[in-house]
C-alpha cells in the first residue's frame, strides 16, 4: 500500500509538475558528489577493508601494486611491470620510483612487505587475511610460528619478490583487492581516520553517517584528478537518494530495483541512464547433503520449476541476464552457448517422480529480510508449489541466515554473490568447491571430486586460454549437478547527472576512482 | 527532592546492571556471530578462529562478562569489533545530533499539539475540533516512514524549499523533525483535549469564570496547567523514546543519529558496539523518567517528593 500511493505520487509528479525534473540546471559546485554508500565505512585502514563502501573509499586514498579499470581489467599500480618465474610460483613487482604518500614520505617496497605482514597479523582486527595466504609462510606467520613471512621480499627499494606456496593464476588480481593496498611505515592508532596513503585522493573530512569528502592529490602518480574535490555521501535510504539526485544534490545514483520502471518510462530521466553488467550472481544454494536435496535429479527438478525470465522481467524489471552457469558472461571460463535450464513444470515433476517423490517433497526457503529477497522468495514458492515442491519460507536478519546456511541449516537460500576481483574463479571456488563449504561461501555444501580436480589443474594453468577453457568444464558439470538454483546476473543501473563528464559505470565495485571524472560547468545561467 | 533524585538514582545502579545481564546473554544466545560479520562470506576456519582468540570470544561467558563490567566501571566501553574505534567516542558523536532532532521533535509537538488540544476543547463538536479530530486521526494511522518520504517529495522536490536529507544548517532540521513530531502532535492534541474537557467541567473552572476572568485566561491560567499531568506523562515518555534514536528517521533523513548506529551494530553483530549503546539509552531514559516526575511535582503543588 506505502509502494503504491508513493508510486502514484511519483508517477503525478513526473507527469505534470516541471519542478520534480531532475537536473534542469547545472550545480554551482565542481565537487562531485557519490551517493552509492548506504552505510559508514569500517575504517579507512586497508587491512579493515571487508565492505563494499569501506573498499571504494580504500581505493580512493591508497594504492596496491595492481589496480582495476572500471570494467575490471587488471592494470600497474604501484608496480609498473612484473614477472613470473616460468613454475608460476616467484612474482617479481619492479616498483614505480619517485611515488609519494600524502605526507611526503617516499613509497619503497619495504613497506609492501609491512603492508602485507599487518594484514596477516590477527592484532589488526582486520579479518581479511586470507587474500594473501597464497603467500609462502604467510598462515605461519598468522599463527605467530614465524617472525617473517617466507615468501615475502623487498630485494631493494624498487623490487618485491614474492614468493607463492603453489603456483596460483589469479595472484595478481588477488592484490588489486583494497585490502592489499600499501600503507606508509608510520600506522598510528586512528589511522582508520587520519589516512595516509598514494591514492589520487586524500580525506579532508569525515562525519560519520553523514559523509566522507576526499580532496584531489595534486602530485598523483598517475596525474591529478580532474576533480578539486569529492564527496561520498551515506545516504541510508534508496528513495531519499533518488530525491538527492532529483533535486541535483549528488552526481551518481545507482537505480533502486523498485524504481527502475519509474526511469525507463520518462525520456527526461531514460537519458540519466547508464547500464553495466555488474559481476554479481543472484541464486539459490542448494544444500546438496540435506533430504531429498542430495539427489541431482530433485535439484534440477527445481530448476525446471522456477520460471526464472517472469522473474526477472517482474521483479527486477528485466534487469538481469538469465545464468546458465556460475561464471558471468563477462569474464572468461563463461559459456555464453551453454542453454539454462527451461522452465517445465511437468518435467520437475517427472524428475521428481524418477527420483521417488511422486507426491513432491518439502523444503524451507531461506531469506533475508530485504524486502526484494523476500519477494523473490514468495514468488519462488509460488513456481515450486506448482510442481509439487512445497517451500515453507523462513525469513531471517541477514546475520542469522547467513549462519543458519553457513552452518549447513538450510535447505535452499537466496543469496546474492559479488566478485571481489574478476575471475571466474572467485565465483566457482567460494561458491562450489569442497574446500570452501560453510564459512568458504559454498552454502550448497557441493563437494564434487571431479569439479575439485579441474578447478586445481586451472590453479596452477599459467595459459589464460587454457585456465578458460578448465573453468568451462567445471561450470558444465556444477551445471548439470544443480547445486544451485540458476538465476541471474545483474545489470547495474546508474543515474549519472547530464552535468557529470567522463564517468563510467564499474563493473567491479572498487573499479572507478573518479580520477576521470568532472562536473561539466555550462557557461551563463539559463 | 533532594534525597528523592538521589534515592532514585541509586534505585538505577541495578536497574542498569540488569540491563546489561539481560543483553549479554540475550546477544550470546542470539543467532549471528561478530566474527563472521567481520571476515565476510568467503572466510576459513583458522581465520576465524584466530580473531576469536584476539577478541576473546573464546573465553567462558562470564569471564568475558566480568571484564566488560570492569571495564565500564573505569569509564571504558571499549572497541567496535567493526570500526576498532573507542565506543564511548562514537556514541558521544552521535548522541547530540538525536538529542537536537528529539528537542525540535518535541519543542514542534508540544507547541502545536497542546495548542491545538486546548483549543479543540473550548469548544467540543465545534468545526476546529473535528476538523482538528480527523487531521489527528490521520496524524497517529500514518507511518513515520511514509510521512517522511511524503514530506522530502512536497517541500524537497516538488517546492524546492528545504534539502531532502543530510545534516547540517538549522534548515536540514525542519523536514525530520516535522516527520518524528507528527505523531506526538496528534498524540499530544487528543490528550491535552480530553484532559481539558475533564478540567472545564470542575468547580474551579465555574469560579474563574464566575469572578468574571477573562476566557483565554480561564483556559491558559487555570484550566490547561491541571490539565498538565498527562500531556507531561506523554511528552516525558514520546522524548525518552525519541532520544533512544528514531531509527526510521535517521534513516530517511540520513541523519547520522544514534539510532542508525545501534542498528548498524546490531546487523553486524558489534558486540560492544550494542552493549555501549544499550548502556547509555537505558541511563538516558532513567533520567528522562527522573525529570518527568520532577515536572510532576512542578506542575501540580500536590505531587510532592520526600
Amino acid at each position: 500500500m506505502r509502494r503504491l500511493l508513493l508510486s502514484a505520487l511519483l508517477a503525478t509528479c513526473a507527469a505534470g509538475a516541471a519542478a520534480c525534473r531532475g537536473g534542469d540546471s547545472t550545480p554551482e559546485r565542481s565537487t562531485l558528489v557519490d551517493s552509492r554508500d548506504t552505510y559508514d565505512p569500517r575504517s579507512l585502514d586497508p587491512a579493515l577493508s571487508t565492505d563494499v563502501p569501506t573498499g571504494r573509499a580504500v581505493g580512493y586514498v591508497f594504492d596496491g601494486l595492481v589496480r582495476f579499470t572500471p570494467d575490471a581489467r587488471v592494470e600497474p599500480g604501484l608496480a609498473e611491470r612484473w614477472e613470473v618465474s616460468p613454475d608460476g610460483r616467484v612474482y617479481t613487482f619492479h616498483l614505480r620510483r619517485g611515488v609519494a604518500f600524502h605526507d611526503g614520505a617516499p613509497f619503497v617496497a619495504r613497506q609492501v612487505v609491512r603492508s602485507f605482514e599487518r594484514v596477516l597479523d590477527p592484532r589488526t582486527r582486520g579479518g581479511r587475511p586470507n587474500t594473501l595466504y597464497p603467500i609462502r609462510g604467510a598462515r605461519d606467520f598468522a599463527d605467530g610460528k614465524a617472525r617473517t613471512v617466507a615468501g615475502l621480499a623487498a630485494a631493494n627499494d624498487s623490487t618485491v619478490v614474492i614468493t607463492l606456496s603453489e603456483p596460483l593464476a589469479i595472484f595478481p588480481k588477488l592484490l588489486a583487492m583494497p585490502v592489499a593496498a600499501v600503507v606508509p611505515d608510520s600506522v598510528p592508532a586512528n589511522f582508520g581516520e587520519r589516512p595516509v596513503g598514494t591514492g589520487p585522493w586524500k580525506l579532508v573530512e569525515w562525519k560519520h553517517d553523514d559523509y566522507l569528502r576526499f580532496a584531489a592529490n595534486k602530485s598523483y602518480w598517475g596525474g591529478a584528478p580532474k576533480a578539486d574535490s569529492l564527496v561520498a555521501r551515506i545516504i541510508p535510504e534508496p528513495s531519499t537518494a533518488v530525491a538527492e539526485f532529483d533535486v541535483g544534490n549528488v552526481d551518481v545514483l545507482q537505480v533502486p530495483e523498485g524504481e527502475t520502471r519509474d526511469w525507463d518510462q520518462t525520456d527526461e530521466r531514460k537519458a540519466v541512464l547508464q547500464s553495466a553488467p555488474a559481476l554479481r550472481f543472484v541464486h539459490i544454494a542448494i544444500n546438496t547433503t540435506r533430504g531429498p536435496l542430495k539427489d541431482a535429479r530433485v535439484r534440477q527438478a527445481i530448476n525446471h520449476a522456477v520460471d526464472v525470465n517472469a522473474v526477472v522481467a517482474q521483479l527486477f524489471a528485466g534487469r538481469g541476464r538469465r545464468a546458465a552457469g556460475v561464471v558471468p558472461p563477462a569474464l572468461a571460463g563463461a559459456d555464453t552457448l551453454r542453454a539454462a535450464y527451461a522452465y517445465d513444470p511437468a518435467r520437475a515433476k517427472q524428475l521428481l517422480a524418477e527420483a521417488g517423490h511422486p507426491n513432491g517433497i518439502n523444503v524451507e526457503l531461506w531469506t533475508s529480510q530485504t524486502p526484494i529477497y523476500v519477494r523473490l522468495a514468495e514468488t519462488v514458492q509460488g513456481y515450486l508449489a506448482q510442481a509439487n515442491i512445497r517451500a515453507k519460507i523462513v525469513q531471517r536478519d541477514a546475520s542469522s541466515a547467513r549462519e543458519a546456511a553457513r552452518k549447513g541449516e538450510t535447505d535452499l537460500f537466496i543469496r546474492d554473490w559479488w566478485a571481489d576481483y574478476p575471475d571466474a574463479e572467485n565465483f566457482l571456488v567460494p561458491l562450489l568447491a569442497a574446500e570452501s563449504k560453510g564459512p568458504g561461501g559454498n552454502y550448497s555444501y557441493y563437494a564434487s571430486p571431479r569439479f575439485d580436480a579441474l578447478l586445481d589443474r586451472a590453479r596452477r594453468e599459467q595459459n589464460d586460454e587454457a585456465r578458460a577453457a578448465l573453468y568451462r568444464q567445471a561450470d558444465s558439470l556444477a551445471f548439470a549437478d544443480a547445486p544451485v538454483v540458476f538465476l541471474f546476473f545483474y545489470n547495474e543501473l546508474y543515474a549519472v547527472q547530464p552535468w557529470v563528464r567522463g564517468f563510467q559505470v564499474p563493473t567491479i565495485f572498487n573499479g572507478q576512482r573518479w580520477t576521470d571524472v568532472q562536473v561539466q560547468r555550462q557557461g551563463g545561467a539559463r | 527532592m533532594l534525597t528523592f533524585l538521589l534515592r532514585r538514582l541509586a534505585l538505577a545502579v541495578p536497574t542498569l546492571v540488569g540491563v546489561l545481564v539481560v543483553v549479554f546473554l540475550l546477544l550470546y544466545v542470539a543467532p549471528g556471530d561478530p566474527v563472521q560479520e567481520m571476515v565476510g562470506e568467503r572466510a576459513d576456519a583458522e581465520t576465524i578462529a584466530r580473531l576469536r582468540r584476539e577478541l576473546r570470544l573464546d573465553e567462558p561467558l562470564p569471564v568475558q562478562f566480568a571484564s566488560y563490567i570492569g571495564g565500564v566501571v573505569r569509564g571504558d566501553l571499549g572497541r567496535s569489533y567493526i570500526t576498532n574505534r573507542p565506543i564511548l567516542g562514537d556514541i558521544l558523536d552521535r548522541f547530540p545530533k538525536t538529542l537536537l532532532l528529539a528537542g525540535a521533535a518535541m519543542a514542534i509537538a508540544a507547541t502545536v499539539g497542546i495548542t491545538v488540544g486546548a483549543l479543540s476543547a473550548r469548544k467540543p463538536g465545534g468545526w476546529f475540533d473535528r476538523v482538528a479530530l480527523s487531521l489527528t486521526y490521520l496524524g497517529i494511522s500514518f507511518p513515520v516512514y511514509w510521512v517522511g518520504l511524503l514530506l522530502i517529495l512536497l517541500f524537497a522536490v516538488m517546492l524546492r524549499w528545504l534539502p531532502p536529507s543530510g545534516y547540517g544548517r538549522p534548515i536540514y532540521l525542519v523536514l525530520p523533525a516535522l516527520a518524528l513530531g507528527s505523531r506526538s502532535i496528534a498524540f499530544l492534541a487528543r490528550v491535552t483535549r480530553s484532559a481539558m474537557l475533564e478540567v472545564l467541567g470542575g468547580d474551579f473552572v465555574r469560579t474563574a469564570r464566575a469572578k468574571g476572568l477573562r476566557e483565554r485566561a480561564v483556559i491558559v491560567r487555570h484550566a490547561l496547567r491541571n490539565a498538565l499531568i498527562p500531556v507531561i506523562t506523554v511528552l516525558g515518555l514520546d522524548f525518552g523514546y525519541y532520544l533512544t534514536g528514531s531509527i526510521l528517521t535517521e534513516t530517511i533523513f540520513s541523519w547520522p543519529g544514534l539510532g542508525r548506529y545501534v542498528v548498524n551494530a546490531i546487523a553486524r553483530r558489534d558486540l560492544p558496539a550494542i552493549q555501549g549503546s544499550v548502556l547509555f539509552l537505558s541511563v538516558v531514559f532513567v533520567l528522562v523518567n527522573l525529570a518527568t516526575d520532577v515536572a510532576y511535582a512542578k506542575a501540580d503543588p500536590r505531587v510532592a517528593y520526600d
